[in-house]
């Protein structure tokens, strides 16, 4: 499988003068974990795609995908700070596993499940709530990738409602069973505190305690999300009880 | 698109019962989820279908239909709301809609935030609305007449005091109950509505008082109807009759529990009990109907069952104020046909009725 980012883990000093600066270092390695995880993924579904445009589209999303990663290691230049990253911090490291026992099926619908409507519903909430209280660009820049992203949701939901009305008890058992392995991931990803231990992506202590400082918090980015999510899934034309049940049983 | 007969949109009244759904949705293998996490999860929640609903009638009719919550957390009912809230009540309008429901009934706070105004809701070909209100009227109106039959009270030596009087619930409470009292003291906020409405009566030759503060009345009333739209049960009635009988009809509830009123005796009106079988799936019974008896659901919501018990898809109670005893005696006979009646009455301490003490 082709190597497609440079993975770098190494922690970075912040030298800026802006008082918040290490809190939006952290938003910003978050952000650009998750997109350079989405490209690594992309770049792995084009691998089980057959058609050539199939193919030419998963590839183009995973270098959209990179230059989303390099916009938001820019906004962190803007400030005075280095961005780290690290695709194989454990959360990250498990949704990555989740993916590619999808591609390792050659299950194109579940790829696209995890990728485009779990892992971009959160990316959505949480860069939309982020681009309105972050500083100048930086929140420029996430209230823009949050649209493109709404975009790779309203495509996926497009092609997804098409596999759903082929059979739907099949296709709300494979999103559950799914949902089951990343949702729970990312549930413990959004926790309002890392009760399991340091996320490995945080340059020092957990970013989460100090989100109030720039008007976020976790609570709300676990919920924005969720709601997304949720959103998300009606979308699809999945009952909304049986989402809601879902979204209940989740870890805590 | 499920196209079921009915939809009933809700909303929880205390967080407690919001742990007492979501402890269902969960299941008994999970542990329930800490209140804190509750309270910071549940605002985050769209509208939608919380369970299915089926109905039978003792007439041999059968209805089904569903439960959509609209998920506006019970502290956040205040007016600093109002738009966030018409938007969640909009969203479950939107569900009831898609699940292709005939007839949707409004409980709580829904109808109070469109005011009766179905326009604010989204538009619809095949799916009709009602507030549900008259029903509501239906069962606070035989419930203070049977709380008085059961003390020894004489309605017609009373004095009526209605609480939130110029809405739609409350006006048409003393629209019923007026001719049948000997004065009635009509209290709410909006003093040009008050007058309007004490017109009325006046023309009938009732004897009516109007006031927006409830120390302002010359006289005390003895039977009181507690129907005002409050986020919280915050009403502190002040200067009543000892031992007046007072019907608490709000949702939520809006006798303060630190209201003192002297051997008063309180009941919660506008409840209906169906008795010809109920069912929730997955099973809500005693979750999303929290009362001392089986199959008792509030009027608003069982006005929209029995519509579609009865097959009359039409928006039954719509407006504000235009709840007249005519057509409360015309909702109460559909809803009995179907074995829809006044629930037992109960307070927080109990069962009110010997039989069932």
């Amino acid at each position: 499988m082709e190597r497609v980012v440079c993975l770098d883990p190494s922690p970075s000093v912040c030298t800026s003068a802006l008082p918040t600066a290490s809190i939006w270092q952290d938003v910003l390695a978050h952000a650009v974990t998750g997109e350079l995880l989405a490209a690594m993924n992309y770049t792995s579904l084009s691998e089980i795609c057959n058609d050539p445009a199939e193919i030419a589209e998963a590839l183009e999303h995973a270098q959209n995908e990179r230059g989303h990663a390099a916009a938001f290691a820019a906004e962190g230049r803007k400030i005075g700070v280095e961005v780290a990253n690290n695709v194989e911090a454990k959360h990250w490291k498990r949704l990555r596993a989740s993916f590619l026992r999808c591609v390792e099926e050659r299950d194109f619908t579940g790829c696209l499940i995890i990728q485009e409507i779990m892992l971009e519903s959160f990316a959505l909430a949480s860069y939309s709530r982020v681009g309105k209280v972050g500083p100048g660009t930086l929140g420029q820049t996430f209230a823009r990738i949050a649209a493109e992203e709404e975009e790779h949701i309203g495509h996926a939901v497009a092609i997804l409602s098409k596999e759903r009305a082929r059979d739907a008890q099949r296709f709300d058992e494979k999103v559950y069973r799914l949902h089951l392995d990343v949702m729970g991931t990312l549930a413990q990803m959004l926790a309002k505190d890392c009760r399991d231990g340091h996320c490995e992506v945080c340059h020092a202590s957990c970013v989460k305690p100090a989100l109030f400082e720039v008007s976020l918090s976790a609570v709300q980015l676990r919920g924005a999300s969720l709601q997304q999510y949720l959103k998300t899934l009606d979308m699809l034309g999945i009952p909304g009880q049986v989402t809601l049940a879902w979204v209940t049983q989740l870890p805590v | 698109m499920n196209n079921v007969d009915f939809a009933l949109i809700g909303h929880q009244d205390s967080w407690t019962a919001i742990a007492g759904v979501l402890a269902v949705l969960r299941g008994p293998e999970r542990a329930p989820l800490p209140d804190d996490e509750i309270r910071e999860i549940f605002p985050w929640i769209p509208p939608r279908t919380v369970c299915c609903v089926d109905v039978n009638s003792i007439a041999g009719a059968r209805a089904s239909g569903v439960y959509i919550d609209s998920f506006i957390p019970p502290d956040r009912l205040d007016s600093t709301c109002i738009r966030e809230n018409l938007a969640r009540v909009r969203g479950a309008a939107a569900n009831a809609i898609h699940a292709g429901a005939k007839i949707v009934s409004l409980g709580g706070f829904s109808s109070i935030l469109i005011e009766g105004d179905f326009d604010q809701l989204p538009a619809a070909q095949d799916t009709v609305f009602t507030t549900g209100n008259t029903l509501t009227v239906a069962y606070i109106v035989q419930g203070v007449k049977k709380m008085c039959a059961l003390n020894g009270r004489n309605l017609g030596n009373s004095t009526l005091l209605v609480v939130g009087a110029t809405g739609d619930i409350g006006s048409g409470c003393a629209r019923c109950l007026a001719p049948l009292v000997k004065r009635v003291l009509l209290c709410a906020r909006n003093v040009e509505r008050l007058r309007r409405l004490a017109a009325e009566f006046q023309t009938d030759g009732i004897q009516v008082e109007v006031a927006t503060d409830l120390q302002r009345f010359s006289t005390q009333a003895d039977v009181v109807i507690c129907a005002a739209s409050l986020p919280s049960p915050a009403l502190l009635l002040g200067r009543i009759a000892r031992g007046a009988i007072v019907c608490d009809a709000g949702y939520p509830k809006n006798l303060s529990p630190t209201a003192e009123m002297p051997d008063a005796k309180v009941f919660f009106g506008g409840l209906g009990q169906i008795t010809g079988g109920l069912k929730f799936a997955p099973d809500f019974r005693g979750i999303l109907n929290r009362h001392p008896f089986p199959d008792v659901v509030h009027g608003c919501l069982l006005e929209g069952v029995a519509l579609a018990l009865e097959g009359r898809f039409e928006p039954f109670s719509k407006g504000r104020g235009a709840i007249t005893p005519d057509r409360v005696a015309e909702m109460e006979a559909i809803a009995a046909r179907h074995g829809i009646y006044l629930a037992p009455l109960y307070n927080d301490d109990g069962p009110l009725e010997p039989q069932n003490v």
